[in-house]
């Protein structure tokens, strides 16, 4: 039980802390944030500038404890006004999330099988072919930026062979529908993104999981389950990989703000309309509203998977409660 | 190579008052083919390919900046319509009559009569009135937020009143002389039907979502989703005549593209007609492709400018702008920076060769001459260092900042270029500092820069570009440099009572100041992108024909370009 | 300097020294026979050389535009020209430099910082702990990318100090953790008791009896810090969000995607920076890697010398 509130405490802490962060920075900063975020009707006439700050909530003049108490609550009642379009925040947001969480949910999915696969069989098997050659090279591939990956991939797929389209989540002038036709169409664009993904996050999987099965292959009860003559399938999967794999679901949740953080660069590259490329181009417009909407979203997405994969970690393992 | 392209809404900055000649134009729009055939046939399909940055909102307010270049021109139009590619012999714009049929000025230039247009019909079968033109003044009244180009005297314009006049004419009233206002109330104010727009809330309307617009225009929005936008022929639009239907190209697709890439490809693989792209060496991979078919044209309409900051102590010195307007090569910049397609400018700030009439040529004195920009500084007491940098008499180097905004890679590219030839001549640009468009404005209008790459938003003749650039009162605004001087402020304020030939007298006065105190230093001439492939469809703007500027974006001249369309399939 | 209440003899700063270069002796013994280590080491040298002589191997102005533009390699321009006409190859190796100075600045500091905060949190215990821990904690789970990027289209135009100072704010976190784990592991190990009991004082200690053995760790925590900020850096830069004035391996990348080098046969202008920002972090990976090898011997991969009856 302790443990639990001590961890829901560090939640709401580092959700306060990112909330703050999101709204002080833009406030602080040299530069108008007023004039800044409607750049785009730049000059002007003045009249017509305060009737839009006043719109957009900002410059308003206010104290700014006041607004920060405004935008905590509203933050917390997810209301995130209109974007420098005039569209509400949450109808832009959910129009990127489902492209985003598809191409980030399934290759997240598709990197921790792989990599928790490979890493227990290269473990189990050390020294072995697989884990001379393969793990070593996926871990190199891992420190690969993105962005390269990306481009290199988009070279060589892309440009060069020609298989895969070079950006966008559908061909143009397809209209959305659940037909054979579209949903091939979706799952083509997405290939070398979310390739991308897998590529640069299942190295760091295999080095994890290969390194806790080895730390597990050589505890006692692994031995002993050994001497007891347990058939090697058993002691791999129901001895051995079933502890290794703790550490790797607390990884689950670090990992997850990797992958988030990487689909920013994979959009931007692909030019695929998520939350990624909402972010991107919100924050560069400083389209505050979006900003911090979306900025929102990341934190806690990642918040909510630490959460989850402490309390996985503590039922699948008690000693860690008492920690 | 990506910059933005944001709808040309055009901003009259708020004390802007003045005139350029009005127009009492009684020719009909030369929709229907521009000279060129009627068909007779309503029929086949335009794909238009621009870069929007984001994906569609399907909103179609015209007075919400972010959308209105999906709904003006397509679905709204103005009173008549202002070509800024096209002058008159006394170098005033070419005016086609549009929603109006006729305008007139007193002679005073202070009442400016349009005569409204009869037997237009909104597309839901409504009929237009002159009441529509009246609502649509008198709701910019209302709502400070859409009157962007500060018309109303309330909003720091001089327009007083807006009324009807019998059943078919609208009266302008304005505080003083008015006629640069012309462009702005004619040309750059959308008419939306007044029996929709009046139930909602009339002092929020720039928050209208209008999703499913009703206006005048040649096309109706059909069917719009996150990356496309279809529009159809509006069956019963005004400029058709039995057996001329206007316009004849049957269904406009508008996709949305986030980058530049695939917008350029869709182009290359002839997918695409209008294009609105900067393509990176176009002959290879566009034109190459099908020269017979596919053109590009870009006409420049604007300067692309360094400004220095005149309250910096070693910028005020006349001699050092000379020395920089001197050393730069400025057709060098726009091959480099430009890959050619941006055409250098000159030191008078008369775009060239859009605006050929007002330029005098005795007046351009400053060519690119690096020996020239040295003897200017050492006539002026400068010294050379060790480092090959000048100094002046107490020794402070001339060597500044540069800020520019992010994102505009070819002005990086640029400010790169000139960055060499200007360390060539002794003189160092020691950062260039890329900034976020609202920072970038908010340093330029508050002066905390030394030196800056950049534009105005111009209008339709050089008149408004140098106005922006130069009158004192524009400072804190527009006028980035912070020049300062009564008698170039006089013949600003002289320009609106000149006649024609007067008004040319000014500019070329202006042209002068540009050329001696050197205040800007303009390097390039902002274009239009512009593709056009006529596979299938003829009747494109071309350099021959500039009936209306090309770029996709430009607005309402895209309404114009539709309306000259035709199939040849 | 001898303060009046603090005796400090000789004999303890030789202690000092003699405690670094033990544990500096054993770490490049071990490095030297670790093949993984040896690869890193020499591809990090061969970059530092490049980046220290970029001359030698690239004479003239990186930023000269004085060729045609959007070349393709050839023998006179290895790897094409860029869209003003510069040429790739030099902007290439002359880039290295900053990349470098970049990497190592960050590594450095946020290994600083992470010795500072971790080592304190561990050593004082307490509430201090408690807060020390708690701001890592925070920082460890704000995404980081998200957080970059917010923070540099605010501090645009601020150069090469501020692309730094937001890797570091965003980058101590991990170490500190580690450090503070080893920490609290040291601290009731015997010797650290005998000191204790000696009555030296906190810095002593500190300095002579932690860091020399927690050594190891502050490496692989630099090493860290610099396989994350190769990366990291250039992804920014990338963007757009570095300083486009100054020649680096991710700005090279920001113009060539700005001007669809890929797409438009000019594919090396940014699979070059590409590859070398991949290669600078390999090579930073690879002695990452071989550290925990050293650190921890049981994860070290058996190499295949059994007959070949075995097989």
């Amino acid at each position: 039980m302790r443990f639990i509130i001590r961890r829901l405490g560090l939640f709401l802490l580092t959700l306060w802390a990112a909330l703050s962060i999101n709204f002080f920075i833009p406030r602080l900063m040299p530069g108008n944030e007023a004039t800044a975020m409607l750049s785009h009707f730049k000059g002007i006439n003045p009249a017509a500038l305060h009737a839009l700050e006043v719109e957009f909530g900002v410059n308003n003049n206010e104290n700014l404890l006041v607004s920060y108490v405004q935008y905590l609550g509203n933050c917390l009642t997810g209301q995130f006004g209109l974007d420098s379009a005039r569209v509400p925040v949450m109808t832009v947001i959910l129009r990127g999330l489902p492209w985003t969480l598809g191409l980030v949910g399934v290759t997240t999915v598709i990197a921790f099988s792989l990599g928790t696969l490979l890493g227990i069989v290269s473990a189990w098997r050390r020294g072995g072919a697989l884990d001379s050659l393969l793990s070593p090279l996926l871990f190199i591939l891992t420190t690969f930026p993105v962005f390269f990956v990306a481009l290199l991939l988009l070279f060589i797929f892309g440009v060069a062979l020609g298989w895969f389209p070079l950006s966008s989540n559908y061909s143009v002038g397809e209209a959305p529908s659940l037909s054979v036709g579209f949903i091939s169409d979706v799952i083509d664009h997405a290939i070398l993104p979310g390739l991308t993904l897998v590529v640069t996050a299942a190295g760091g999987w295999i080095y994890t999981m290969r390194n806790n099965m080895v730390s597990t292959l050589s505890e006692d009860y692994v031995r002993m389950a050994r001497a007891k003559g347990l058939s090697p399938w058993r002691i791999m999967l129901d001895y051995s990989a079933r502890n290794a794999i703790l550490p790797n679901l607390t990884g689950f949740a670090m990992q997850l703000g990797f992958i988030l953080g990487g689909s920013i660069l994979v959009e931007y590259t692909f030019s695929y309309p998520g939350l990624g490329y909402l972010f991107f181009t919100g924050t560069t417009n400083h389209d505050l509203p979006l900003q911090e909407a979306l900025f929102l979203f990341y934190t806690l997405a990642v918040l909510l998977c630490v959460l989850v994969a402490d309390f996985a970690t503590a039922w699948l393992d008690p000693r860690t409660r008492d920690a | 190579m990506r910059r933005s392209k944001l709808p040309k809404l055009v901003i009259a900055i708020s004390v802007l008052v003045a005139a350029c000649s009005g127009s009492s134009a009684t020719a009909a729009p030369s929709g229907g083919g521009g000279g060129g055939a009627n068909t007779g046939q309503v029929s086949g399909k335009l794909v238009i390919d621009n870069e929007s940055g984001s994906t569609w909102t399907c909103q179609f307010n015209p007075y919400n900046p972010s959308v209105s270049l999906t709904s003006v021109g397509f679905v709204y139009e103005p009173l008549e319509f202002v070509n800024a590619l096209q002058t008159n012999s006394d170098g005033s714009n070419k005016v086609t009559p549009w929603l109006a049929t006729d305008s007139s000025w007193n002679s005073a230039y202070t009442t400016l009569t349009f005569t409204i247009r009869s037997g237009v019909k909104w597309s839901d079968g409504q009929p237009f009135s002159a009441n529509d033109v009246v609502y649509t003044f008198n709701a910019l009244k209302g709502d400070a937020a859409i009157d962007t180009n500060a018309l109303w005297d309330a909003n720091g314009g001089p327009l007083t009143s807006v009324a009807l006049q019998g059943t078919d004419k609208v009266v302008f009233t304005f505080s003083g002389a008015a006629q640069t206002y012309f462009y702005y109330v004619a040309d750059q104010t959308p008419i939306v039907p007044q029996h929709i727009w009046s139930s909602e809330d009339q002092t929020k309307l720039e928050t209208f979502t209008d999703t499913a617009p009703i206006g005048t225009g040649p096309y109706t929005m059909s069917n719009c989703t996150d990356n496309n936008i279809k529009y159809l022929a509006n069956a019963s639009y005004w400029q058709s005549q039995p057996g001329k239907p206007v316009p004849q190209i049957a269904e406009v697709d508008y996709p949305a593209f986030l980058s530049n890439d695939p917008a350029n490809l869709q182009l290359a693989q002839g997918q695409a007609q209008w294009g609105a792209q900067y393509i990176p060496n176009i002959d290879s991979f566009y034109v190459a492709k099908d020269p017979a078919n596919r053109h590009y044209w870009f006409p420049a309409t604007l300067n692309v400018s360094i400004f220095p900051n005149l309250e910096d102590p070693l910028l005020s010195n006349q001699a050092v702008r000379q020395a920089m307007a001197l050393a730069i090569n400025r057709p060098e910049v726009s091959q480099r920076g430009e890959s050619g397609y941006e055409p250098a400018a000159n030191q008078t700030g008369i775009v060239l060769p859009t605006y050929q009439s007002w330029y005098d040529k005795t007046l351009d004195t400053t060519a690119f001459d690096v020996a020239k920009a040295g003897q200017t500084l050492e006539a002026a007491g400068f010294t050379k260092g060790t480092d090959g940098i000048y100094k002046d008499a107490s020794g402070k180097r001339l060597s500044f900042t540069i800020k520019t905004i992010s994102g505009y890679t070819d002005w990086d590219s640029s400010v790169q270029v000139i960055q060499q030839e200007l360390k060539t001549a002794g003189i160092e640009i020691s950062n260039i500092i890329d900034e976020d468009s609202g920072t970038y404005t908010t340093d330029l209008q508050g002066g905390s820069f030394q030196l800056a790459y950049g534009e105005e938003t111009g209008g339709p003749l050089p008149y408004y570009e140098l106005r922006q650039m130069l009158l004192s009162s524009n400072i804190g605004s527009t006028n980035y440099s912070r020049y300062k001087n009564s008698d170039t402020d006089a013949l600003f304020n002289k320009y609106p009572s000149s006649s024609a030939a007067d008004q040319m007298s000014v500019i070329h006065q202006i042209e002068t100041v540009m050329a001696t105190y050197v205040p800007v230093i303009p390097v390039c001439e902002g274009v239009d992108w512009y593709q056009y492939d006529t596979t299938s469809i003829g009747g494109w703007p071309t350099k021959d024909n500039a009936y209306a500027l090309p770029a996709v974006w430009a607005l309402p001249d895209n309404g114009v370009v539709l309306t000259h369309l035709y199939p040849t399939k | 300097m001898a303060s009046p209440q603090v005796f400090l003899p000789g004999t303890r700063t030789e202690a000092v020294d003699q405690g670094y270069r033990d544990a500096a002796g054993r770490l490049s013994r071990a490095i030297l026979r670790n093949r993984k280590a040896s690869i890193g080491l020499l591809l990090l040298a061969v970059i530092v050389f490049v980046a220290a002589f970029p001359g030698l191997l690239a004479p003239g102005d990186p930023q000269a535009a004085i060729y045609d533009q959007q070349l393709g390699p050839s023998w006179s321009h290895l790897l094409g020209t860029t869209q003003v006409g510069q040429d790739v190859f030099t902007q290439l190796i002359w880039g290295t430099r900053l990349t470098l100075l970049i990497t190592v600045s960050v590594g450095a500091l946020c290994t600083l910082i992470s010795v500072l905060v971790g080592v304190t949190a561990a050593y004082v215990g307490g509430a201090v702990d408690g807060s020390l821990s708690l701001l890592t904690d925070i920082f460890l789970i704000i995404p980081t990318l998200p957080l970059l990027i917010v923070l540099s289209t605010y501090l645009e135009g601020s150069g090469t100090f501020a692309i730094i100072a937001v890797l570091v704010l965003t980058g101590w976190a991990f170490g500190a953790r580690q450090l503070r784990a080893q920490g609290l592991s040291l601290r009731t190990r015997d010797f650290l008791e005998a000191a204790r009991v000696r009555g030296e004082r906190r810095p002593y200690i500190i300095l002579v009896e932690i860091l020399p053995n927690m050594l190891s760790l502050v490496v692989a925590s630099f090493l860290g810090s610099a396989v994350y900020t190769v990366a990291t850096a250039a992804g920014l830069q990338f963007l757009g969000l570095g300083n486009s004035g100054e020649i680096t391996w991710g700005t090279m990348l920001h113009f060539a995607q700005q001007n669809g080098a890929i797409e438009s046969g000019n594919a090396f202008w940014a699979l070059a920076p590409g590859a070398a920002v991949a290669l600078l972090g390999t090579a930073f990976a690879l002695l990452n890697y071989a550290f925990d090898e050293i650190a921890n011997p049981a994860l070290r991969s058996v190499r295949r010398r059994r007959a070949k009856s075995d097989s």
